[in-house]
């Protein structure tokens, strides 16, 4: 809370008291800055960060888009799909909330979308523990993101003003780590500045527009007259991006120095990369993070007073490592304690391995003594210090310590790190455009057919995607066009990880005609809200002119891992579409089972041979699974059944129009894993529709409705008419020697055939 | 079975390597190769395939390296110094460019009909051997797979007896013995050799390297593709059709399409003002789903099975 102004203000801009703990600093800087989104699921310590946001949103004090995910995963891919689309976005955690995002964290580094993490340490552990540790930052050090620490409230304040400012500046995410309880639940009286214009102009503006332009070296996904393909799978390339990643870091080296300086001015508060803190040049030093070297300082200040000369320091910046500033701040050490709230088990420890080197890098023969402490919460004071300070002394005293030169060369970060077999490409490649962008215009052609299908007419449709390298005969862009075909206007396609996204979009080049992004096998579904509450929101802001429908494609397998996000994109109705392709497998991985199979069919991890036969379990239905939801529209689809999937389509488009979430399964046949000529694919799923085995029908809010019914047109065939066309993954089922489990496969198909006319025959159903 | 290796680098290896496309069984060609290798005539060495984003119908290879017992097998993953090459698809030379890296005498194994002589040209070999043989045609007329002819002329250069090599094809493939067997047979009858003396028409040249233009200092924010400057839309896929691309009768076509649903890659479908006009080979992989829907019209269907391969083993 704000409570006063400040007597003597000492940096330019005006600044009040605020009186608040470290996760209630970190709110307040989140909602000062002024982000687009905050993606958010709760742990402690760190929750009562995202509550503080929640509250002021509630009170209409921000406009911030407030998202909730369904796990700590589902929130950072919300806010990388914000990211993407151009949002400033942030988000907090500790961790175990760290360790589900772990997936995510290399992936949003690799591609280059800032934003800030903010970690309220706490040690990952069994026995459970819920107070602090660096179990959780330690982990973080090589996925790729900035590195900031808050060693005092006021510090959770600042840093994630100066974290934002360096994250969009080169384009990196970045963390800001404070101590859980010791820092987040510590209540202290901070300045904050008073007003957020002014600090809006150190931050600058929400990176929207620019992302538009390209001018901050980013773009946006929803430009859709400069369609690109964001997260494109990659070979041999991969290491030019590593190398990208290493010259960021280098930039931000450079960089944070400055920012430091400027925030410096405007608040009165000058911060370092590595603040020491005693006498320099004292020979005995003690290296402690966070609160732990505040705790410090006072006895490093008790102990000036006796007349010994030590020192304490604190890093602020852990990413880039600023090896040379550490190398200035040893300067003249002997004896280094290095305190560590982790332990490497069974080997030195994390921060003691990195100075360690960085010293003998730099010929500085100083010893290093290490201690881990404090994990799990333990307190650590002034008199914890001190007695790492006599611990020194003990070693001091047993070998004096060699006396270093005072003399050290000046040498950039990391001198001797480069890369072997990357390349830098060439200055004068200037390929010519060779794609002209789809409009609104030539793509919107249902409109005018007044609800009716004409194929011929849909010929019209431009494709939005063409010559991937799909196996001949693969079902899944089959689907995705004819499906696509039944949708207008501007589209923006995600996909998760799976054939359809490695075949497309092989690095240099894109099959993709529209934007596009990939961001792993089972974040799609809460990376799309974070993409289409960016499109909400700057459309009301005015600055996205364009009706842009988002659609993620996902095969059966990606509904299986990320079922949790799916459910939960439902559960907030959040206005795209969802297309799975469902082949019955992980083919992309080499034909392991999806639950989406039948049973019994053939798959990698489930063969059939004299003590099992093929998989264990009956089909999962996803749509019934997603009744529960009571999402507004939820459909199956089938190729073979051309002007029922267009009408699908056309009202799933409605649907998100209108502001809700649709859901579409296509079943989808893979010839290779299947073991299927290329060209039975039409027939195989006109068999499996036919047998009732992939229904189509649809759920319009909650009012089931049979749309093609194969009893009554006479076409009921039983199941292994379909398992006959479908390939040697089924064909077994129709030997007379499998004849009991096929019975039960269609026993169940018709158990749920029934049910679904229930459901048909009553609305309140 | 005492035997020497015709070839030795200076590690100690004869490497060997298949170019092929997903689906054409090059895998399980150098895996029996490897086999056949190691159980049969005391050798050691390493089988690597390629592992990436490969479908079937995309260009990939598979290396087999052969060395005695007893020498360090250390090096990982695909040769890029052939002493033998195996050539599925001759139409991949200059694309993939695999004249680089080959080494002087190379023996070369082509699946075509045209002569050594011509292939020599296509593989700037400096001086070796180039054996010619049609491939896809002895596989279509035995029933059995292209990778069967090739692995037999392959074995059969190796100096593996034909008829060691041909009981382990039995026991890879037991059901089907007969056809893998005949396909063997007239492989080793009907290849088509020619020996190139060094004559200074073309010079070694070393192995490709991946570098592409671009690199860390031009490539877009996190690997972004630019859609505009990087779309696939100039690729040509006829590979992947293998030759196979149904025939188009405009006479017999009422442009229902009816094609356009179960097309995978439609952009291939060529329409004009509401007609279908055709159909882009760049595009069509040749899995005839459009054929199968079709539908009969009075002058008879639109869209036809080729008869037989055009391209394939050109």
């Amino acid at each position: 809370m704000n409570v006063a102004a400040l007597d003597q203000p000492r940096g330019t801009l005006e600044q009040r008291v605020f009186l608040g703990n470290g996760n209630e600093a970190v709110a307040r800087a989140i909602l000062d800055i002024g982000y687009d989104a905050e993606g958010y699921y709760p742990i402690t310590p760190s929750s009562d960060a995202g509550e503080a946001v929640s509250k002021a949103y509630a009170k209409g004090e921000t406009d911030i888009a407030f998202l909730v995910g369904t796990s700590e995963l589902a929130a950072i891919s919300i806010c990388a799909g914000a990211a993407v689309a151009g949002g400033r976005v942030v988000d907090v955690t500790s961790a175990n909330g760290l360790l589900l995002k772990a997936e995510q964290m290399p992936a949003i580094a690799g591609l280059g979308l800032p934003m800030v993490l903010n970690l309220s340490t706490r040690d990952v552990s069994a026995p459970l523990n819920i107070k602090n540790g660096h179990t959780d930052l330690y982990a973080a050090l090589g996925w790729g993101w900035l590195i900031f620490l808050a060693p005092n409230v006021q510090a959770c304040y600042d840093m994630n003003i100066i974290a934002i400012r360096v994250a969009e500046a080169v384009n990196l995410p970045a963390i800001v780590a404070y101590d859980g309880f010791h820092t987040s639940h510590a209540n202290r009286r901070i300045e904050v500045f008073a007003n957020r214009d002014d600090l809006r102009n150190f931050v600058g503006p929400s990176p929207f527009k620019e992302t538009l332009k390209g001018s901050n070296g980013r773009f946006s996904l929803l430009d859709v007259k400069h369609p690109r393909t964001f997260g494109p799978y990659m070979n041999d390339d991969l290491i030019n991006t590593k190398v990208q990643l290493d010259l960021k870091f280098k930039e931000a080296h450079a960089l944070i120095p400055k920012v430091f300086d400027e925030f410096a001015q405007l608040s009165g508060r000058q911060y370092s990369v590595i603040q020491s803190h005693g006498s320099r040049g004292a020979d005995r030093c003690l290296v402690a993070l966070n609160s732990a070297g505040e705790a410090a300082k006072d006895a490093v200040d008790e102990l000036a007073e006796r007349h010994e000369a030590v020192r304490v320091i604190l890093p602020t910046v852990l990413r880039p490592w600023p090896e040379q500033e550490w190398i200035d701040a040893l300067s003249g050490t002997g004896w280094v304690a290095v305190a560590e709230r982790a332990s490497q088990y069974g080997a030195s420890n994390y921060l003691a391995n990195e100075i360690g080197a960085t010293l003998q890098r730099h010929g500085n023969n100083a010893e290093i003594i290490q201690r881990t402490y404090g994990v799990g919460g333990l307190n650590f004071t002034r008199e914890d210090a001190l007695a790492l300070f006599e611990l020194i002394d003990a070693h001091h005293q047993a070998s004096p310590p060699a006396r270093t030169d005072d003399e050290i060369p000046s040498l950039p970060f990391a001198p001797e790190k480069s890369y072997h077999g990357a390349w830098a490409g060439d200055p004068d490649y200037q390929p010519a455009p060779n794609l002209v962008p789809l409009t609104v215009e030539e793509c919107t052609i249902n409109e005018q057919m007044n609800g009716k299908v004409n194929l011929r007419k849909l010929s019209e449709m431009p494709v939005r995607f063409e010559k991937h390298t799909a196996c001949p005969g693969c079902g899944i862009f089959t689907t995705l066009n004819l499906f696509l075909r039944g949708i207008d206007g501007h589209v923006v396609l995600l996909f998760h990880t799976g054939c359809g996204m490695v075949v497309t979009t092989g690095y240099p080049l894109t099959s993709f005609r529209v934007p596009y992004f990939h961001n792993l096998f089972h974040n799609g579904t809460s990376t799309a809200t974070g993409v289409v509450e960016m499109i909400k929101r700057f459309k009301a802001r005015g600055d996205l002119p364009e009706d842009i429908t988002t659609i993620l494609v996902t095969g059966d397998g990606g509904d299986d891992i990320g079922m949790d996000q799916l459910i939960g994109a439902a559960l907030r109705n959040d206005p795209f579409i969802v297309l799975e392709y469902d082949n019955k497998g992980y083919m992309n991985t080499g034909a392991q089972l999806c639950y989406s199979g039948y049973k019994g069919q053939q798959a990698a991890n489930a063969f059939y041979g004299p003590q099992q036969s093929g998989k264990r379990t009956h089909h999962k239905d996803v749509i019934e699974i997603l009744r529960g939801t009571f999402a507004p529209y939820i459909a199956t689809v089938a190729e073979s059944h051309a002007p029922d999937m267009i009408r699908k389509a056309r009202k799933a488009q409605a649907t998100v129009r209108a502001g809700g979430f649709a859901f579409c399964k296509a079943l989808s046949v893979c010839p290779l894993n299947w073991g299927m000529n290329e060209h039975v694919g039409p027939s195989a799923i006109e068999a499996c529709v036919n047998a009732c085995m992939h229904p189509l029908y649809e759920i319009n809010h909650g009012i089931t409705t049979i749309t093609i019914d194969p009893e009554k047109s006479k076409k009921k065939v039983p199941v292994t008419d379909a398992f006959t066309k479908m390939g040697g993954a089924f064909r077994h089922l129709c030997d007379p020697a499998h004849a009991d489990l096929a019975q039960e496969v269609q026993q169940e198909v018709d158990r749920r055939w029934q049910r679904l006319k229930e459901l048909n025959d009553n609305e309140r159903l | 079975m005492a035997y020497h290796l015709p070839f030795r680098d200076d590690l100690g290896f004869c490497n060997v390597f298949l170019s092929a496309l997903g689906g054409d069984g090059a895998n399980t060609a150098a895996k029996l190769l490897f086999k056949i290798g190691c159980s049969h005539f005391g050798l050691d060495g390493g089988y690597d395939a390629r592992y990436g984003s490969e479908k079937k119908g995309t260009a990939t290879d598979v290396s087999v390296r052969f060395c005695e017992v007893g020498t360090p097998v250390r090096q990982s993953g695909p040769t890029d110094r052939p002493h033998y090459l195996v050539v599925f698809h001759p139409d991949l030379i200059g694309p993939l460019e695999l004249y680089r890296g080959l080494q002087d005498g190379a023996v070369c194994i082509v699946n075509t009909v045209q002569t050594p002589a011509a292939m020599r040209e296509l593989l700037r070999l400096t001086h070796g051997r180039v054996i010619c043989v049609d491939a896809a045609r002895i596989a279509r007329e035995t029933r059995s797979r292209l990778n069967v002819p090739l692995l037999a002329v392959l074995c059969h250069l190796l100096q593996f007896p034909d008829d060691q090599v041909r009981e382990d094809v039995s026991a890879q493939w037991p059901r089907a013995a007969t056809q893998n067997l005949a396909a063997f047979d007239a492989a080793i009858g009907a290849s088509v050799a020619g020996e190139f003396e060094p004559d200074d028409r073309f010079a070694y040249m070393a192995p490709k390297t991946t570098r592409g233009p671009l690199g860390w200092r031009n490539m877009l924010n996190g690997g972004t593709i630019d859609a505009l400057t990087h779309s696939t839309r100039d690729r040509d896929n006829r590979v992947a059709a293998r030759g196979r691309v149904p025939h188009f009768d405009p006479a017999a076509c009422n442009s229902c399409g009816i094609c356009l649903t179960v097309c995978s890659d439609p952009g291939g479908l060529l329409w004009e003002d509401g007609k279908m006009v055709g159909i882009d080979e760049a595009f069509c992989k040749g899995c005839m789903r459009c054929v199968e829907v079709c539908p009969t019209t009075k002058r008879g269907h639109a869209l036809e099975t080729p008869t037989a391969s055009t391209s394939e083993g050109n």
